[in-house]
This record gives structure tokens, C-alpha cells and sequence, in this order.
């Protein structure tokens, strides 16, 4: 696909968004409005600016990843729009945002390459567990953590001479440091990670030291799973950890012990937290407490059903119903109001992402280039199916925003930071 | 390396196609359950949350109304409020429990077409009112209200007619409950009590039940054999103390084990004031089984009568079974046996005497108005057929004008108004008999003075039990009803 057919398809994903904002104000009564220009506007600048900073300091790149990442966007903002216009206009702020954060990263590596990355890890490495700690800051700093729907995962910052208040997620920051790290990292010590000591029957294992950072992921996942109850990101995380650790050394036995870590880890945590176990009860059995414990399942389920094969149709469902229907469980709403045909569109979306990141990760020449696009790309991934897979049931649920999707800035930033890594790998790869 | 990028890639892109898998499941094959879930607000708001139009009665009583939802901007709420007075009549619409009464009747005129369907959407373009219709009701609010407290609790029915018109001027059930209680989505504790209620308070027993109509169907009888000729009120019959069946051990007696009169004859016009069975049965012998069923099904029996509700079929044995069966002819006769009429079609029975022997049909619904009260449509009255000749009618009429004066009827009495009725006391096996008045006044009305039938009935006796009679229990429940009709203050 040429440059310039990665153009036309931008063009249309922000005539997509517009279009949608048009519907939506139509179902309300109101014609042509001017939020649809400037949504329009918004999305060119934003899409467009990073196709422009492609040209300019990543020629090469892929032309794949963001037509499918602005699409998923679009959509994602229509429903957004649709369920509160006010959260609309901020994500409008936070798309301008994430857009030149991306184009800046481009602009960054332009001379030196990610190579430039593996210098810094541990710096890298210490700004990301910085950024998981800080919500645990005592609130009332300056900066300061801050606890929303009973995880502990924001923080706030307050600005002088603006009365409100910023607040943003940096574990969403956090998982991108973590990567670059792990990257790095493991482009070094495969090999001797990969030697295989010990047999246990069919099991080979590696030497205990060897299996150190397996543990330490763990700790890590549990640590964020207890003092800030977020059983999303603690889950993102550790599967993670388990997959780079799988995609350097080639041997399924971090898979399986990561496994069973995690059953253990889970068992121990269903034991030890009331709520995990309510997550637990109200996947096994939603419609035992549709009101209590499995009220969101519940919720989600109905509006799913609702929509059936083709939807409701934008701005006649009812996302108010959902809770959490802008950001966790924005899935839901739009499979309610665009029905089957929009859940394939989007799921569709995130495997054809999944797919170019991983076919990046294979083109590229070097360890450290391929974990690194192997393992942005699996974070992303694992990101959307651990939170579809909670909304559809197919997993407990756990808290997470859907990649490009979902309300709110620190993801919409992480992402294309993402997208921009991927980007630069990808132009690498033929020059 | 590239071996294990390869299968983590697989592994990623198989988790989208167990999600794909998921999202068909949840949304293409059980969508429709979750959608139909009555716990899904949504189903509840395609139920009872769209705006329906008020239901009002003839003296504008609202009584259904469809208001904003304090607590959801999209839905409204349905409420009545009269409560139980109107809960068979007006019925209602609950997301567990189905629509019933007019609120189902009428439920596409009650409704808004402006909606998502193509031809809501094209009404709406081409400048159609879309909006729901009201509903006009025949009813009196207040008879309905005397209706509903003469009764007093006791289990049974009022129903009351225009005989001119065929409006229902009231229409009462009891046992009731507040269908308020039935309309949500928590409905269930209520309406499940409400189903397992012996008494079955969700049955509009007016419409829905059929009872033995006793010495009230002598009405039928009597006109049977007026317009066969089979007899006059002045004609003798032999008055036994017990009349002997043919073919039969059965036996007829009057309701006291006595004699009619004095033993030797009477004329029919007394045993009609006195309600004799012994005379009646015989009277029903002499007409014919086959010229009897003929005459019922005149008035109604065994007919299709088109209501703007469900209507019971009411009973009465086939003629030519009838016709070779002397015994069962004469206990038929007196409304007993095999016959089982519902109040409406015993309302419909004294209409008929009222209105010079022709039925007209009966309706509920008057009217239907827009949403800014224009009338779009109004019901006009039809004849539904005739039951007996003009002169059959007067006769009649005069003997229940009898009966009411120096009769069984004399409690359905009302001071300065003529008031004409039969009573009934039917006989239940193992139970309590069923109390019955059927009646109507004025008697011979003047020009453009309106007149009212009302047939009443008392299950198991209500509060006499064992010792009820039609004249005991249900007359005085009429006199309440004409009372308030014709405005005259009752002489309790």
C-alpha cells in the first residue's frame, strides 16, 4: 500500500468520525452542527499530522498500522460523542495530544534510530516502576494518587492558576517504559535465559537464577494487584512478562511456569480479597446478583443482545444503561448501537494491528528491534483481549480501557507512543 | 527466534478468534433472550416505558396515564390512578405480566407511532400526528364507584348498561387489586400472589365467568313462551307443592318447599313475582327444549356478542338435544343445570326487556382523541339483534315492575323511580348459592330521559352464605347502583 493510499484511508477514517457526529446530533433533532467540522478538523490534524510526520522522519514505515489505529479511533469517538459530548471535546484534546507526542517521538529517533533506547534502560526501567508507584502517593500532594472506582490507579496533579485539576493514569505510560525495557533487557541475557539445566519429566526448566525475572514479574503483577486493586493492569502486566520472556528465549516452559503462577497467584488472591472473588462469582454466574456483583456483566450483556446483527443504530441505543460505557465497557455500547457488524468491524481492527505488528517484529533484523516490536505490539493486544474478554464474559472482569477507544488521554498518549515505536522499527527495517 | 514471534502471534490472533466466537454467541444467538429479558431495561421501555395515551372515562376520570419517569429522561411511566376500581376494566400494561382490559384492546391506538420503525419514520416525515391516542370510556365514575362499594367486598360483579345504546355505564369485578403494583419489573412478589390467590383476583368476572344464572334466566323463559304463544300472564298452571320430572327421579320445588299460591292453580304473572320454579319448569316443558335454546340464543346464548373485550361465551344446552329431553328442559328453564351466563350477557338479558326486545351491542370504548383532545373517532351504537317482539318486552317489563314492587325484587327498590328486576338464587352442588339481580329503570322512560340495566351477582352468598337469595344479597347492591344513577338518596 502506497503513502498515499495510507492518506486517503486517514481522509476517511476522519470523515468517519464526522459523519458519526452528525448522526449522532441528527438523532437529536439538530442538523449539520459545527461540532462535526471541528471533529473533522481535529482528526485531520491529528491522524494527518502523524502521516505527515511519517514522511518526513519515518519514510518507511509501515502503512498498515495507522489507518486501522485512526478507524478504531474514530469509532470509538463517536461513541464517546454519543454518550456525553463534553468527554468528546476533552478526548478531541487528548487526540491533538497523543498525535504530537507520536510525531514527537518520530522526530526524536529521526537521526539516532530506537537503538538510542537501549542506553537508557535502566533509567527507562526506573521512570516506569516510578510511574506504577505513583499512585500511591498520599492524596492530598501536589501530586498526588488518587482512587477512582476503588482502584487506586490515577493520579492528580494540581496545576497553579488552573482551577481543575489534571489527572492522568501512568500505569498507561508505564507498560510502554516496561516494554522498551524488557527489550533491551532480554536482547542481552536470552541466551543464557534460554539454557535449559534441569529436567523435571517432561519439563525442562531453567536455572533457578534464570527464572528470577519470571518471579519478579510476578511479584510485580501482585504487588499492583494489592495495593492498587487493579486486577487489569496487574493481569496485562504478567501476561506481558510471560510473552517477551516465551518470544527471546523460545521455550514454553516460562509459558507453563507462568501458568501456573498465575493460577496460583489468582487462587491465593480469590482466597485473600473480597474482591476478587465477587469478580470471580459474577462472571460464573452474572444473573445470580444482576444488580449487585454482576450488575456491568449483566448491563453489558443486555446491551450487547440488543443490538443484535445490525444495532440499534447510533444515538438510539442506550449506552447510558452501561455503567463504565465511555471508557471500560465502550465495547458494549457499540456492539448495542452498530450491532455484530460493528463488534467484527472493531475486533477485526485490533487483529489486522496485531497482525502488521507482529509482521514488523519478524522483518526486523536484530533481537532488540524484534522484542520490541513483539512486545508493543503484544501489549496492545493483550490489553484489548483482556478487557473484550471481560465484557464478553469470556474472562472475569478486570478493568482496563480498550487501545484508541476508550475515553481518556494517558491511554490515547500510550497508544500512539506505541504506534510511533512501531513505526520507527518498521522504517528501520528497510533502510 | 522467529519461531516464537510466529506462534505468539498465533497465540494473540486466536484469542481475537475466540472473541470473534463470543461477541456472534452473545450478540446473534443469544441476543434475542437478553434482549427479551424482562430485566433488561430496554425490553421494559419497549413494553411499558414508551409514552401511551390517557385512558378517561365518560365523565373525564383519568384513569390511565402515561408520565415522565422521575428516574430515566427516555422512559415514561404508566400509572391508574383509580387503582382498583378500574384494574379488570381498564386492565393493564406490566413488563411480566402481559397487557389486559382496554389498555390491551386498544393498546396500537394507546401507543405512539413515533418510533424507529420505517413506517413511524415515514408517518412522522409526511406530517402525520404521531403521537398516542387517548381513549374514551363508556363508563360512570361515579357508578362505577357505588358499583364497587355496594358490593362491599363480597366476591362477585356489577355490570351496567345503557339499553338504548349498549354502553356500559360500569363495570365492576371484585375481588380487585392495584394494577399499579403489576406494571414494573419488580412486579413479580405482587403478581405472583396475585396468580396464586384462590379467590383469583386478576379475573374480570363481568366478561371472564360464567355462573348458573337461577330464577333470573325466567326472563328468558318467560319470553320463550310469550312469543311462542305457549302461554299468556294470565295463563293457569297447576301449582304442586313438588313438580315431577318425566323420564326423571329429579324433582323441581320452590325455594321455601311450599307451594306457589294456593295449592290448586296460579297464573303466570304471580309465579313470575314470586319466582316459582314448579311453574317455570313446566312453562319451560310446555315451550320445547328446541323453542327455548332458540329464544336464549336470541338474547345472547351461545353467541359470539362482539365486545371491545374479551367476552366468555355464556351456555345454554343445544336445542335439539333439549328437544327429547323433558327434564333437563324444565331445570334449564329455571336457570339451573346446564346453563352458565356471564353478568354481562345477564346486563345485556334485562337491556333488552328495557329496550323493547331489541340487543344492541355492547361497548366500552366511546371514543378515541388526539393528543390535543380533537375526537378522531367515535363509536357509534348498533344493534346487535332482537331477542323478543315489542310487545313481549312490555309484558315483561311489567312483571318485573311487579316483582320489585310486591315481589322477591323489593329491595332493589329506589323511591320515585319505576324499577323493574328479577331476582335469581342458584343453586351450587357443595356450595353456597350464587345471588343474582337483573333489573333496569325507569320503567316506560320519558322522551330523552335515560334509562340504566344492571345485572348483579353475589358468589357463594357473599356475606349471608347458605341463607343468601338473589333478593337478600344482590338487589340491594342494584338499588345503590340505580340510586346514584337517577341521583335519589337510598332510604339507608
Amino acid at each position: 500500500m502506497t503513502r498515499t493510499a495510507e492518506a486517503g484511508l486517514i481522509v476517511a477514517a476522519c470523515t468517519l468520525a464526522a459523519v458519526g457526529v452528525a448522526i449522532v446530533e441528527f438523532t437529536r433533532g439538530n442538523w449539520l452542527d459545527a461540532q462535526v467540522a471541528i471533529t473533522f478538523i481535529v482528526f485531520l490534524l491529528g491522524y494527518g499530522g502523524l502521516h505527515v510526520a511519517i514522511r518526513s522522519w519515518a519514510p518507511g514505515a509501515s502503512t498498515l498500522i495507522v489507518p486501522t489505529a485512526a478507524f478504531l479511533t474514530a469509532i470509538g469517538f463517536v461513541e464517546i460523542y454519543r454518550i456525553d459530548a463534553n468527554l468528546a471535546a476533552l478526548q478531541r484534546w487528548s487526540l491533538l495530544v497523543a498525535a504530537t507526542v507520536g510525531s514527537g517521538v518520530l522526530w526524536a529517533l529521526r537521526d539516532v534510530g530506537v537503538q538510542v533506547l537501549r542506553r537508557f534502560r535502566y533509567l527507562i526501567l526506573a521512570v516506569g516502576v516510578g510511574f506504577l508507584l505513583l499512585p500511591l502517593l498520599p492524596s492530598g500532594w501536589a501530586i498526588g494518587g488518587a482512587t477512582v472506582n476503588g482502584s487506586r490507579l490515577w493520579v492528580r496533579m494540581d496545576v497553579p492558576g488552573i482551577d481543575r485539576a489534571f489527572s492522568f493514569q501512568p500505569g498507561e505510560i508505564a507498560k510502554v517504559l516496561i516494554v522498551v525495557f524488557l527489550a533491551s533487557y532480554l536482547a542481552e541475557r536470552a541466551d543464557a535465559m534460554a539454557r535449559v539445566d534441569r529436567r523435571i519429566g517432561p519439563l525442562s526448566l531453567p536455572e533457578p537464577r534464570n527464572l528470577f525475572p519470571v518471579l519478579v514479574a510476578a511479584a510485580a503483577a501482585f504487588l499492583i494487584l494489592v495495593y492498587q486493586r487493579d486486577l487489569g493492569a496487574s493481569l496485562l502486566l504478567f501476561a506481558l512478562f510471560v510473552t517477551m520472556l516465551y518470544i527471546a528465549t523460545e521455550r514454553a516452559a516460562y509459558v507453563v511456569s507462568g501458568i501456573v503462577l498465575a493460577l496460583v497467584g489468582g487462587a491465593i488472591a480469590y482466597l485473600s480479597f473480597d474482591h476478587v472473588q465477587t469478580r470471580i462469582s459474577a462472571w460464573l454466574d452474572p444473573f445470580g446478583d444482576p444488580l449487585g456483583a454482576g450488575y456491568q456483566t449483566v448491563q453489558g450483556l443486555f446491551a450487547m443482545g440488543s443490538g443484535s446483527l445490525t444495532g440499534s443504530g447510533i444515538g438510539l441505543g442506550r449506552p447510558d444503561l452501561i455503567p463504565a460505557a465511555a471508557t471500560d465497557f465502550i465495547f458494549a455500547a457499540i456492539a448495542e448501537e452498530m450491532g455484530l457488524a460493528g463488534s467484527l468491524a472493531v475486533l477485526a481492527g485490533y487483529a489486522l494491528l496485531t497482525a502488521a505488528g507482529f509482521g514488523i517484529a519478524l522483518r526486523s533484523k536484530d533481537r532488540f528491534r524484534k522484542y520490541l516490536a513483539g512486545g508493543l505490539t503484544a501489549v496492545l493486544a493483550l490489553q484489548a483481549i483482556v478487557i473484550l474478554s471481560g465484557v464478553l464474559r469470556v474472562l472475569p472482569i478486570t478493568g482496563l480501557t480498550l487501545p484508541f477507544m476508550s475515553y481518556g488521554g494517558s491511554s490515547l498518549i500510550a497508544n500512539l507512543v506505541i504506534v510511533a515505536l512501531l513505526l520507527r522499527v518498521s522504517h528501520e527495517e528497510r533502510t | 527466534m522467529n519461531h516464537s514471534l510466529r506462534t505468539a502471534a498465533y497465540a494473540l490472533l486466536s484469542a481475537f478468534v475466540v472473541l470473534v466466537a463470543a461477541v456472534t454467541w452473545t450478540q446473534a444467538i443469544r441476543g434475542p433472550e437478553y434482549r427479551d429479558n424482562p430485566q433488561n431495561p430496554r425490553y421494559v421501555a419497549s413494553l411499558t416505558g414508551r409514552e401511551r395515551g390517557p385512558i378517561v372515562t365518560a365523565d373525564g376520570t383519568l384513569v390511565a396515564v402515561s408520565e415522565p419517569s422521575p428516574t430515566d429522561q427516555q422512559l415514561f411511566e404508566r400509572t391508574y390512578p383509580e387503582g382498583e376500581l378500574y384494574a379488570h376494566t381498564v386492565g393493564y400494561t406490566s413488563v411480566l405480566y402481559g397487557s389486559t382490559g382496554v389498555e390491551d384492546a386498544r393498546s396500537a391506538d394507546l401507543l405512539s407511532d413515533r418510533d424507529a420503525t420505517i413506517s413511524g419514520v415515514l408517518n412522522g416525515l409526511l406530517g402525520g400526528d404521531t403521537r398516542p391516542r387517548g381513549i374514551g370510556l363508556t363508563i360512570d365514575h361515579a357508578l362505577q364507584a357505588a358499583a364497587y362499594e355496594a358490593l362491599d367486598g363480597q366476591k362477585g360483579s356489577v355490570v351496567a348498561i345503557d339499553p338504548e345504546t349498549g354502553e356500559i355505564l360500569a363495570m365492576v369485578s371484585l375481588p380487585s387489586f392495584d394494577p399499579n403494583g403489576l406494571v414494573g419489573g419488580d412486579a413479580a412478589p405482587a403478581g405472583q400472589a396475585l396468580e396464586e390467590d384462590p379467590d383469583e383476583p386478576l379475573r374480570n368476572r363481568a366478561i371472564d365467568e360464567s355462573y348458573p344464572p337461577g330464577s333470573s334466566f325466567k326472563v328468558v323463559t318467560t319470553a320463550s313462551g310469550l312469543d311462542s304463544g305457549v302461554a299468556s300472564p294470565s295463563s293457569e298452571f297447576e301449582d304442586p307443592i313438588e313438580l315431577t320430572l318425566p323420564g326423571s327421579t329429579a324433582t323441581i320445588r320452590n325455594a321455601d318447599g311450599e307451594v306457589c299460591d294456593d295449592g290448586r292453580t296460579v297464573m303466570l304473572s304471580l309465579a313470575f313475582i314470586r319466582s316459582c320454579n314448579t311453574v317455570f319448569g313446566q312453562l319451560g316443558m310446555d315451550v320445547g327444549g328446541a323453542e327455548l335454546a332458540s329464544t336464549a340464543e336470541a338474547f345472547g346464548f351461545n353467541q359470539l356478542v362482539p365486545f371491545d373485550l374479551p367476552l366468555l361465551v355464556s351456555r345454554f344446552p343445544d336445542g335439539l338435544e333439549l328437544g327429547t329431553d323433558p327434564a333437563a328442559t324444565a331445570q334449564n328453564a329455571i336457570g339451573q343445570r346446564d346453563v352458565q351466563a356471564t353478568p354481562l350477557l345477564m346486563a345485556m338479558v334485562a337491556a333488552a326487556v328495557a329496550n323493547g326486545g331489541t340487543v344492541m351491542q355492547p361497548h366500552l370504548v366511546s371514543e378515541v382523541f388526539t393528543s390535543d383532545g380533537q375526537i378522531e373517532s367515535v363509536v357509534e351504537p348498533s344493534v346487535w339483534g332482537r331477542a323478543m317482539s315489542p310487545a313481549t318486552a312490555s309484558v315483561i317489563g311489567e312483571l318485573m315492575e311487579q316483582a320489585v314492587l310486591s315481589g322477591t325484587g323489593r329491595r332493589a327498590a329506589v323511591p320515585g323511580v319505576r324499577i323493574a328486576g328479577k331476582t335469581g338464587t342458584a343453586e351450587v352442588t357443595g356450595a353456597a348459592p350464587h345471588a343474582w339481580f337483573i333489573g333496569y329503570g325507569p320503567v316506560e322512560p320519558e322522551d330523552g330521559e335515560r334509562s340504566i340495566a344492571v345485572a348483579v351477582v353475589v358468589e357463594s352468598g357473599g356475606d349471608f352464605g347458605e341463607s343468601a337469595t338473589g333478593g337478600l344479597v344482590a338487589a340491594p347492591i342494584a338499588a345503590d347502583v340505580f340510586a346514584t344513577f337517577f341521583g335519589v338518596a337510598t332510604e339507608e
